[in-house]
């Protein structure tokens, strides 16, 4: 019965550990997520998506920004997964490279603006937490983050652009 | 002669296309939306044919309606119409909302409608000749609305009540995204981390896991396996291998196994998969050409096994000098 009855207590133990790490969450991070995404989200509903494309279209014609704000103003203003429509306003030849690159972005991104890809959360938060539980600050990690995403998908987007060119080629596609 | 539109929703909308072709019994439109005719209702009545009603100065028998135009953001109008089967169009951003969310469905009612989203069914541009009689006919019915502006007041009403309607919208965006996708990740990550914690199964992983994690070769070994187009596509969807790697190792720095300063490297290590599965639906949404899907995804796929560990070298470098 003793025996019991302490498996009992470890088996609760592990769901009670759970629930508190649950609550944490809720409490520690829904409050201020809930605000921040309102209000991201009514800047851009303020915005408009027709200026959004306008701006972005001015991007596209030079490959640092094709692979750098562009993405990043798809990412922002439209989230993961219409961000991906804004490839329309590429040619072809360019679509798979500009694919890579804001998909690539749709992580660095949460550690400053959860809104723009607030159902994958965790990669950032996972992490995060860990460096919340040390007692240190993340305010600089997001920040680096987010910098080092953009770093990465500038080198995508051209590796990418390289390869679908030469792939073209190969198969005897005109660009 | 009544003409056949089409109405398309709009950026942010929800719901249609709707395919009008009013009748001698259904022939008008009518126009909900305060302060005088909308440019919405203005369109439909020219292209249409329809006689245009303004639904607060006048009422109209629900068996006249063709279609009605509204401006509501999100709690009567834009269910009360759709509840009677009535055609209704919506020209604020508002989906399935309000006490009436239920009737409100795509079949019946469409959503931030502009008048760019209206078009003669046939697909072609609007014919002028024959559309400018109904138009005549429309403009005086506008007309006879003297102040179709408005006075200060009523646009000072209006403009706030749009901002007004953009917060609450975002609002109301925000808490459906938390309850359908935030608050059950977070039920699935506090179960996994209560019990990797309390049953020991967390020491298992730190001795198995972290001499890799905390190491710039073994994050190296990590994301190159992340990163084969064998495996890319299958660790990729809802991004949730990457996160529960995520959560697993954020576990791991916060009891001190992994050293803080490898967080940076580490979110790139195990993420060089990321929307490896979603690639060919990413890129048909960006309107690409089969052919182009065809060469591009496994191009993608072959160039992550060069930029996803590279990545991971770039985080490192990032990382110094941050904890």
């Amino acid at each position: 019965m003793e025996v019991l009855a302490h498996l009992a207590t470890g088996f609760i133990a592990l769901f009670q550990k759970g629930g508190s790490v649950f609550t944490g969450l809720v409490t520690g991070i829904i409050p201020t997520l809930v605000v921040l995404i309102t209000a991201v989200n009514s800047v851009i509903g303020m915005i408009g998506e027709e200026k959004v494309n306008k701006i972005a279209q001015l991007c596209t014609g030079n490959i640092i920004l094709r692979y750098t704000l562009f993405p990043v103003i798809a990412v922002f203003f439209l989230t993961n997964p219409i961000c991906y429509s804004f490839g329309r306003f590429l040619p072809e030849k360019y679509k798979p490279a500009f694919q890579d690159a804001s998909i690539s972005f749709v992580h660095p991104i949460t550690g400053l603006f959860p809104h723009a890809n607030s159902a994958e959360l965790f990669v950032w938060m996972g992490i995060s937490q860990g460096i919340t539980q040390l007692g240190l600050p993340l305010g600089e990690l997001a920040v680096r983050y987010f910098i080092t995403g953009v770093i990465v998908i500038l080198i995508r987007g051209i590796v990418t652009e390289k390869a679908t060119l030469y792939m073209f080629k190969k198969n005897g596609i005109e660009v | 002669m009544f003409k056949t539109v089409r109405i398309d929703r709009g950026p942010a909308g929800f719901g249609g296309p709707l395919v009008i072709t009013p009748t001698e019994q259904r022939n008008k439109v009518v126009c909900v939306t305060g302060g005088g005719f909308h440019p919405v209702a203005l369109k439909l009545a020219e292209l249409t044919g329809c006689e245009l009603v303004d639904g607060f100065k006048t009422g109209c028998p629900d068996d006249q309606i063709a279609v009605v135009v509204v401006d509501c953001g999100g709690t009567a109008r834009c269910g009360v119409y759709p509840k009677k089967r009535i055609p209704t169009i919506n020209v604020m951003p508002v989906g399935k909302s309000g006490p009436l969310a239920q009737y409100i469905t795509e079949d019946i009612y469409v959503s931030d409608v502009k008048v760019e989203n209206i078009s003669l069914s046939d697909g072609s541009a609007p014919a002028p000749a024959p559309s400018a009689a109904p138009a005549q006919a429309a403009r005086p019915a506008a007309a006879t609305a003297p102040a179709e502006k408005g006075n200060f007041l009523a646009r000072f009403g209006k403009a706030a009540g749009k901002v007004v309607g953009i917060f609450f919208q975002a609002g109301r965006n925000t808490i459906d995204i938390t309850i359908k996708s935030i608050l059950p990740f977070m039920a699935f990550v506090s179960m996994i981390i209560g019990i990797i914690l309390e049953s020991g199964i967390g020491n298992i992983i730190a001795n198995f896991v972290s001499p890799y994690a905390g190491s710039l070769p073994g994050l190296l070994v990590i994301s190159v396996i992340c990163s084969l187009p064998i495996l890319s596509p299958m660790l990729g969807p809802g991004a949730v291998i990457a996160q529960v790697v995520g959560v697993l190792l954020g576990v791991e720095i916060g009891a001190g196994h992994i050293p803080p300063s490898y967080a940076l490297p580490a979110l790139f290590a195990i993420n060089p998969q990321v929307g490896c599965d979603f690639l060919p639906v990413g890129l048909s949404l960006a309107e690409a050409e089969p052919q182009t899907i065809e060469i591009g995804v496994p191009t993608i796929l072959m160039t992550r096994l060069v930029t996803g560990p590279l990545s991971v070298v770039i985080a490192y470098f990032m990382g110094i000098g941050l904890f």
